[in-house]
């Protein structure tokens, strides 16, 4: 983890995440920002390993920022950092491409924690946003939805899920499953991606249907 | 004693002519009129000599006429008068209990009677305007006074007009057979006859008068039925020429009356042709012109060809029209038998047999039928015309009913329409309410977590005092829940448990501290407010805290139960218990009271109990 952006607009919090980052990657250049427009710029000037992006800036929502990165740099890992633990607003977020989130106003052991976690490749998932997701994809196999490159969720990743939905947490499942820690962690990260991937091919979709497609080329 | 005898069947005859009457279409008086009993005598035979002269004149030279005397057949173009003179004997005369009288079947134009040298009887004027009685059967009574046992003088003066002259067969002069007899026997045949040839015209005349003004009445107020008024038109012009049989005083001679009644034909024929092409939903404007043409044509016509030549003149528009009707009626059954096949049979019955009338009706005033036997013809046709009419007035009721089952049925669409459109506004009042509190909660939440969020957050982040720091932790927690029951949804008591087990369970395994979460396996469908989520959150949140701060438990069991109108949480902990301060309460420094305070709010209730080493159970209960 060399290049790392970091997008917040309070000053108090973005040197406190800042010392946290640096606690787990020492050697990080970090590439700070308060507001969305500066962010999309360092976006398309530097190349960066990991993302910790704010929801509410005073010039818009860290959203774009999330779906930019995805677009530009498809291997960056983009971490929401949100005081929002709802799913109405992580789940646009996820939508965009983010992987995972972290709560701002967690004490240090915890935030240092989940973010070392989602960095290896473990990253959290609630309840309500487990939920979101079932249904989303519920959506997106009705008949109606046609004429869509159809992603699905694999048997294992809906077990997984409506378990998560049910209220088990991640560890529980593991043992529920005879499955390794490491192995439900690639299930959620895949179910990340298949949800970012799926909202993508929808966009797109969306966008050919408002004849923006057409006029792109 | 014979005219006792001969009274009787007489007044039986008479009494079967009026129940005739009653049945009427039975051709009652054929049949009453058939036998004439043995003292009516039947004249064929009389003296004729033409002379205007005041008396049968004795000096001329008579000649022997065979009767019934048609002049168009024994004296062609012959205007004036003819006298007849019959000789005849009656032997019952003395008999002063039987009054005799002639019974003249037809006379055309008019007649006046002699008897014995006695004028004892006209029809009306014998001069110009001659009285018009070609229809009218005559009864002249006998006076006894004046008759003879033999040998009896019956002079008969006839006036009448040439065929030439006249517009109808019918109208020819010509005098029909005699009989002689009782009074009260011809009495019978008269009354039938009289009403058959005249009091049916009349009947019909004045029918067809009604229903004519009816029909247009309902044309007026319809006038998407035009046809009705057309047809009223008809029925009305069809019962002013019924004029022509029934009105014997004319104020103009012959030859002006015979062009009046003949006029009239262009008109009525014009009115058939127009109802029927209306009748089946055609309008053409040449044709209306056409024969609005005719009827300017007909008369200047009939003036062109003079007086003397009205026969062959109107019989030349007679069948001109007559085609005309025909072509009108083909037309007319050749649209319906495209458009309405059901109307196609009943009017095409009608329309074929007053086609075959027609026919026939031409055919007679071309003068191939007898004077004698075309009533049938003047009573059927004004019979089919009211067959028309009723069925007329058949179809319009029924598209009447047809109008005002589909006025209701409008009606009670636009009620419905009416009630959608008021629950839709309703509805969109609602949503709209709904949306402004949506977007009024949503910016409320907003400031909350960009304000009050963000400087908490400072705090949290910023504190030296741990204290402090996780207080403020504690308020933005609290915000964020508040926040949550100022937007949320209601939700599924289902995902609430899902939620609670998911931070119950992490919380104390981050803690080190063993979960058991014991909650129902089955399908749970019931709702719960936002903010009951939220309270209990709090409650529950609370309660495991205390547990990881307070209690040094190494086992937690949580118990939950749903029920139809509750929910129930049980937290259980194996830790040293909640120590009772010095007035018997629970510690406030556990922040049970605002837990008991909260499910307060809530009409709920939470029970903690607690001991020294015995661990504490609370026991929540909370109603849906």
């Amino acid at each position: 983890m060399n290049n790392i952006l970091l997008l917040e607009d309070l000053p108090e919090i973005r040197a406190w995440i800042k010392a946290l980052v640096l606690q787990v990657f020492p050697q990080a250049q970090i590439s700070e920002a308060a507001r969305v427009h500066d962010a999309l710029g360092l976006v398309s000037a530097v190349k960066f390993d990991l993302a910790l992006v704010d929801l509410g800036l005073p010039d818009g929502s860290g959203v774009d920022v999330v779906a930019a990165l995805r677009e530009s740099q498809p291997e960056v890992q983009s971490v929401v950092v949100t005081i929002h633990d709802d799913d109405e607003h992580l789940f646009p977020a996820l939508q965009a491409g983010a992987f995972g989130y972290v709560l701002k106003e967690q004490p240090r052991e915890h935030f240092i924690e989940q973010l070392s976690r989602i960095s290896q490749g473990e990253p959290p998932l609630s309840p309500s946003i487990a939920r979101r997701v079932i249904a989303y994809f519920a959506a997106q196999a009705r008949p109606q939805a046609n004429s869509m490159p159809r992603v699905q969720l694999t048997d294992r990743e809906s077990e997984v899920l409506l378990r998560v939905a049910k209220g088990y947490t991640l560890p529980e499942i593991g043992v529920q499953l005879s499955l390794s820690r490491h192995t439900i962690a690639d299930y959620v990260k895949q179910i990340y991606r298949k949800l970012n991937v799926s909202s993508r091919a929808e966009a797109a979709l969306e966008a050919q249907r408002l004849g923006l497609f057409a006029r792109s080329f | 004693m014979p005219g006792a005898r001969v009274s009787f069947p007489a007044g039986l005859r008479a009494w079967a002519g009026r129940m005739a009457l009653w049945a009427l279409g039975l051709w009652a008086g054929v049949a009453v009129a058939a036998d004439a009993g043995p003292p009516a005598r039947t004249v064929r035979e009389a003296l004729a000599v033409a002379s205007d002269s005041p008396r049968f004149p004795a000096d001329a030279a008579a000649t022997v006429q065979a009767l019934p005397d048609d002049w168009s057949l024994s004296r062609p173009d012959y205007e004036g008068s003819v006298w007849y003179r019959v000789t005849f004997d009656a032997p019952g005369a003395v008999d002063r209990e039987t009054v005799l009288a002639v019974y003249v079947e037809r006379v055309c134009t008019n007649l006046e009677v002699h008897l014995n040298g006695h004028h004892i009887f006209n029809g009306g004027r014998m001069d110009e305007p001659v009285a018009r009685n070609c229809y009218y059967p005559q009864l002249v009574p006998l006076p006894a006074a004046l008759l003879r046992a033999q040998g009896n003088q019956l002079d008969l003066k006839v006036r009448g007009h040439a065929l030439e002259h006249v517009s109808s067969r019918q109208r020819a002069a010509g005098l029909s057979t005699l009989r002689i007899g009782p009074l009260a026997e011809l009495a019978g045949t008269w009354r039938t006859q009289q009403f058959w040839n005249v009091t049916s015209a009349q009947l019909v005349g004045v029918t067809l008068l009604v229903l004519g003004v009816f029909m247009i009445g309902v044309g007026w107020f319809n006038r998407r039925a035009s046809y009705l008024m057309y047809f009223g038109l008809l029925a009305i012009g069809w019962s002013a020429l019924t004029a022509r049989v029934w009105m014997s005083e004319w104020p103009v001679a012959n030859g002006t009356a015979e062009f009046l009644v003949t006029i009239g034909f262009a008109p009525v024929v014009g009115l058939v042709v127009v109802f029927l092409l209306r009748y089946a939903r055609v309008k053409r404007r040449p044709i209306d012109l056409l024969l609005l043409a005719q009827c300017v044509l007909l008369p200047v016509s009939l003036v062109l060809a003079g007086p003397a030549h009205l026969y062959t003149a109107i019989t030349v528009w007679y069948w001109v029209l007559g085609i005309e009707v025909l072509v009108a009626m083909v037309a007319y059954l050749r649209i319906t038998w495209r458009n309405q096949r059901s109307e196609f049979w009943v009017m095409g019955a009608i329309l074929v047999l007053l086609g075959l009338l027609l026919v026939a009706e031409l055919a007679l005033s071309g003068g191939s039928g007898s004077v004698w036997r075309g009533h049938v013809l003047r009573y059927a046709l004004p019979l089919l015309v009211l067959v028309v009419s009723f069925r007329l007035v058949q179809v319009f009721a029924r598209a009447l009913r047809a109008a005002e089952a589909g006025r209701s049925t409008l009606e009670s669409r636009i009620q419905e329409a009416t009630l959608v459109i008021e629950r839709n506004f309703a509805q969109l009042a609602e949503l709209r309410v709904e949306q402004v509190t949506e977007k009024e909660r949503k910016r409320i939440a907003a400031d909350l977590h960009d304000d009050l969020g963000a400087k908490l957050l400072t705090i949290v982040h910023t504190s030296e005092s741990e204290r402090i720091s996780t207080l403020a932790r504690e308020a933005l927690e609290e915000m964020r829940l508040s926040v949550r029951g100022l937007t949320g949804k209601p939700m599924r008591v289902a995902d609430a448990l899902a939620d609670w087990r998911a931070e119950t369970v992490s919380r104390l395994g981050q803690a080190g501290i063993e979960a058991d979460w014991n909650g129902p396996t089955e399908e749970i469908d019931q709702l719960m407010s936002a903010r009951g989520y939220v309270q209990t959150t709090r409650i529950l949140r609370e309660a495991v805290s205390n547990i990881i701060k307070h209690s040094g438990a190494s086992h937690c069991k949580v118990r939950c139960t749903i029920g139809p109108h509750e929910v129930g949480l049980v937290v259980q902990d194996n830790g040293r218990g909640i120590p009772l301060e010095l007035d018997g309460r629970l510690d406030r420094g556990h922040g049970m009271s605002s837990m008991k305070h909260r499910a307060k709010q809530m009409n709920g209730q939470c029970l903690v109990e607690s001991g020294p080493g015995y661990g504490t159970v609370i026991r929540l209960t909370l109603p849906l």
